[in-house]
């Protein structure tokens, strides 16, 4: 079976984020593979390995430094990719624009299911999913936490997460794919395969070459951080009474919740 | 006729020779030459020869083991009679003493009798064994003899009454010493015969100096109600009994772990010498070119690494130490080592060609028992915690744990093969340069408030104040942080520290088995420090301590570097710290040597002589301590994984401190102190216990405020 997973490269989750006009400063961030992404990776070698056929093919859109989370995920074994090497598209794109492009580069390849993070856990945005089943003409199953190939590889029987439960779908093939923690355990790249993801073939294109004109459908008017957490307060006094006291003061004249 | 008539001296062959016959002395020679035969077919033909294949065989880089043979030699010569190693343990290292020159003491009489009698007699006729000198001989035989019997005894007393846990039990090992006591039996109850059927003659000449042969003159006593003939029939059989045992257990040795007494010495000649611990750090070019990374198949160990077997005589110090086998975890060093003997014939079996000669086999073609899962499980190397306890008791100086460390870079690097809560610290550590995972830019905000120079701004500094992650992210031992800078800006040391330009000293990395993010870590640290022009480190952690000092010297990166406590030390005892107000509330203290510290860098006396100029309180030992001290379970990565197997080692550590009588253990390693720490709640011993980290108490002692000033955007 022969998969695309499509990959965003994003801030490691504990980096310090600093806003910068409609977007944020960069120096200084150590960039990983969006961890849903991970786990459509993952899915996609595991059902490659299960087979003991076919190829996994890694699609992202990102600027040069994107090419280090390709790599990556080439040395947890899979086997080419195409990076959309495009800094000023990538700027500006929304869900829109990045699954307009994502999916002009899919449309030349060979391929029985297309996986995906659910959302990128920069933006969580969660659109491109949608986007993507709708360009290529292909159903999606979002919120993947298991998967299997029927015998025949015509049909995928999918476990999705719903609220408080789980569903199972069947879709035919090929689909796309969204991929919600729980899914696998993303494996560590073992040495020698790093060492093979070096020599691995990567596809260096830009949206232009791609055909892809559409620019976004949204625009970031503004960003910002969440407020800093305010120091707490010690409400003190000479006795019990004289805190509760205290305590309920400023519960009704500071904070005026009674 | 052996010997001079009349004199002073003994007739050897006595009884044994009829006059004018050499029929049992040219059998003699004819079963002597027979037995070391058999002892070289037995060396050649049985496991010893065919490990010997292996080891030529072995792959892996080994350095210099002849630099310095004289030191080498003086070292192991020393070694072998002081029995250095093997009296630290006075009970087995009693009884190994008696029968060790027992051995000595008989084997050079024997020479000396062989030589008189055999060689110099016949070809010039002189006798020199007579006199004085033939007495103080016997005394020094008897003597020697019956203390070998005392230690044999000893030895039996233990493998049948005492029976520690550790000791291995084969059936070899009772039969060898009831063989040994037989032939020291035996040849006293010859030469009592022959001396209760002579020299109680008061004619004889010797018999005014009976008492020179105490051992013999008194077991001959059992004989002596017997006639002459009688004795001399006894005597004649007992001597060929004494004969045949003897000769039988020289070509025995061959075969058991009596070997140990050709092997023990060379490999003791072999030891390492340099300070470096002794986990190797991998040649950083073996990540450009190398297809395979660790150990996953014998061959590929060094060839010392295959001859450390050869020198096991499985006498279970390393097991009686382990932290791992005492919280029954399946880890025996003894074992891992005896294993891989084993191993090495069993792979011999499919190696080994037509004409005996020794391929390598790829693993695909290769079906017999695996090194890792069927020689060592998995789950032995993952129970060590490099404490390097094994290889500190060992009194053959074999490496133990290393070969573990080897087969984890196998299993990590090549399969990916570890625990699953791995993968979030080997990430922590690529991302954000600790194994918890925090922000990188979050290294420093320990420091706020503490007036605490930052090496960007200072420019440079003596001392670089390496804090490590533990001092960095941890809120334990943040205060040690905290405490330490506080100390050096009162003493007026000259420091900084590099705030977030600091990055993780990859131990855990290193031993857990990925060399590869070590050397990541370890090559980033290194160009930091030489931007800075950085010569003295100080650091919090005894991990990053060995790391920085040794294994980066590996690395190219050759600083001084020194733990808090050789340098705090020094500034008490220059009267740079004052302490103001020695610590009262202790009540009885011990101290917990961390294994880095400790074992891997000896630094024993500076902590406890801190202890004693800042407190007023008794410091007492716990059971185990200085070089035998008991891990606190977190090292070798251990830290970073669940301890699913067996008893938690940290509880069993708390449990000594308790039993030592103490009310406060002190810690000077941030994973002690957490481990320590940890085991006291978990036990719930909060009120008979404390933990307390010596950074901590020195600058309580010292007078200083461990809070944060209030500086403008702090909240």
């Amino acid at each position: 079976m022969n998969t695309v997973v499509c990959l965003k490269q994003v801030p490691d989750t504990e980096t310090l984020i600093k806003v910068a006009g409609t977007s944020i400063a960069t120096e200084g961030i150590k960039w990983v593979i969006n961890p849903y992404d991970e786990f459509a990776v993952e899915e996609a070698i595991r059902q490659k390995e299960k087979m003991n056929a076919g190829k996994v093919t890694i699609v992202s859109l990102g600027p040069d430094r994107a090419i280090e989370s390709i790599r990556t995920a080439l040395a947890m074994g899979a086997d080419d990719a195409v990076h959309i090497n495009d800094g000023a598209y990538y700027d500006t794109a929304d869900p829109y624009a990045t699954a307009q492009v994502l999916a002009a580069a899919i449309k030349g390849l060979t391929y029985d299911a297309v996986f995906l993070g659910k959302q990128a856990i920069d933006d969580d945005a969660g659109q491109v999913p949608a986007f993507l089943g709708e360009l290529l003409g292909l159903p999606v199953v979002t919120q993947v936490i298991k998967f299997e190939v029927s015998a025949d590889k015509k049909t995928a029987t999918v476990t999705r997460e719903i609220e408080g439960g789980q569903m199972v779908v069947e879709v035919p093939l090929p689909a796309v794919f969204s991929a919600q923690k729980g899914l696998n355990e993303p494996r560590y790249a073992s040495l020698p395969g790093i060492m093979k993801a070096k020599k691995k073939p990567v596809d260096v294109k830009n949206a232009g070459a791609l055909g892809v004109s559409a620019g976004p459908m949204t625009v970031i008017k503004e960003m910002s951080l969440p407020p800093a957490r305010q120091a707490g307060k010690i409400i003190t006094g000479d006795d019990a009474k004289a805190k509760a006291a205290a305590l309920a003061k400023a519960l009704h004249e500071e904070v005026k919740i009674i | 006729m052996h010997g001079p008539q009349g004199e002073v001296t003994r007739e050897v062959f006595w009884n044994i020779l009829s006059p004018g016959s050499y029929t049992e002395q040219i059998l003699l020679y004819i079963l002597a030459l027979a037995a070391i035969g058999a002892l070289v077919r037995a060396l050649y033909k049985g496991g010893f020869g065919t490990r010997l294949k292996v080891i030529f065989k072995a792959q892996g880089t080994d350095v210099d083991r002849l630099d310095n043979w004289k030191s080498r030699l003086w070292y192991a010569i020393v070694d072998v009679f002081a029995h250095r190693k093997i009296l630290r343990e006075p009970y087995q290292g009693i009884f190994h003493f008696f029968i060790f020159y027992g051995f000595v003491a008989l084997t050079i009489t024997t020479a000396i009798v062989f030589f008189q009698a055999d060689i110099l007699y016949p070809i010039t006729g002189i006798w020199f064994m007579k006199g004085g000198f033939y007495l103080a001989l016997s005394l020094f035989a008897d003597v020697f003899g019956l203390l070998c019997i005392v230690g044999v005894v000893m030895a039996l007393y233990r493998r049948y009454s005492i029976k520690p846990a550790w000791l291995d039990e084969k059936p070899e090992d009772n039969f060898t010493l009831w063989f040994i006591l037989a032939i020291l039996l035996t040849g006293f109850i010859v030469e009592g015969l022959r001396i209760h059927a002579t020299e109680t003659n008061p004619a004889h000449p010797v018999h005014p100096y009976i008492w020179t042969s105490p051992g013999g003159y008194a077991i001959g006593f059992v004989f002596s109600w017997m006639d002459e003939r009688s004795m001399r029939g006894l005597h004649y059989f007992m001597w060929w009994i004494h004969v045949l045992m003897a000769l039988t257990f020289f070509v025995y040795i061959g075969y058991t772990k009596l070997m140990h007494i050709f092997m023990t010495p060379v490999n003791i000649f072999l030891r390492p010498t340099t300070p470096q611990p002794p986990i190797k750090v991998m040649p950083p070019e073996m990540f450009e070119c190398a297809e395979t990374f660790g150990i996953h198949k014998v061959e590929e160990y060094s060839w010392k690494d295959l001859f450390d077997q050869e020198a096991c005589m499985r006498c279970g110090r390393c097991v009686e130490v382990c932290p791992a086998f005492n919280t029954d975890k399946p880890l025996k060093p003894r074992d891992v080592i005896q294993n891989i003997r084993t191993h090495m014939e069993q792979k011999a079996k499919f190696a080994l060609d037509a004409n005996g000669v020794y391929h390598i086999l790829p693993d695909e073609s290769y079906t017999g028992p695996s090194l890792i899962g069927d020689c060592i499980e998995k789950e032995t190397a993952w129970a060590c915690t490099t404490c390097m306890a094994c290889v500190e008791a060992c009194p053959a100086y074999i490496l133990q744990f290393p070969k573990l460390i080897d087969l984890r870079r196998y299993l990590v690097m090549m399969e990916s093969d570890f625990a699953p809560e791995l993968q979030g610290v080997f990430k922590g550590m690529e991302n954000n340069s600790n194994p918890w995972g925090i922000g990188a830019h979050l290294r420093a905000d320990w420091a706020k408030g503490h007036d605490v120079p930052l090496m960007s701004e200072k420019g440079s500094a003596e001392y670089l104040f390496y804090v490590g992650c533990a001092g960095a992210f941890d809120d334990l031992n943040k205060r040690a942080a905290v405490a330490l800078a506080k100390i050096f800006n009162e003493a007026g040391l000259d420091y900084a520290i590099l705030g977030t330009e600091e990055g993780c000293c990859g131990d855990s990395a290193k031993k857990i088995g990925n060399e590869y993010i070590f050397q990541a870590l370890a090559t980033a640290n290194i160009e930091t420090f030489k931007g800075y022009g950085v010569k003295k480190i100080i650091t919090l952690c005894p991990h990053g301590y060995t790391a920085l000092k040794y294994d980066y010297k590996e690395l190219g990166g050759d600083f001084e570097v020194y733990h808090y406590t050789e340098i705090l030390d020094m500034l008490i005892k220059e009267g740079r710290i004052k302490i103001k107000e020695p610590i009262t509330d202790l009540g009885t203290v011990t101290y917990h040597d961390s294994c880095y510290l400790g074992r891997y860098n000896q630094v024993y006396t500076q902590p406890r002589d801190i202890l004693k100029a800042i407190s007023t309180s008794p410091v007492v030992e716990m059971s185990s301590h200085h070089a035998k001290s008991f891990c606190c379970g977190a090292g070798g990565g251990r830290m970073w994984m669940e301890e699913h197997l067996g008893t938690r080692i940290n509880q069993k550590r708390t449990r000594q401190a308790l039993e030592a009588g103490a009310k406060t253990v002190c810690t000077a390693c941030p994973f002690c102190y957490t481990m320590l720490t940890d085991g006291i709640k978990e036990l719930e011993l909060g009120e008979q216990l404390q933990s307390a980290d010596i950074a901590i108490l020195v600058a309580r002692a010292a007078g200083i405020d461990l809070k944060p000033k209030k500086t403008e955007g702090d909240a």
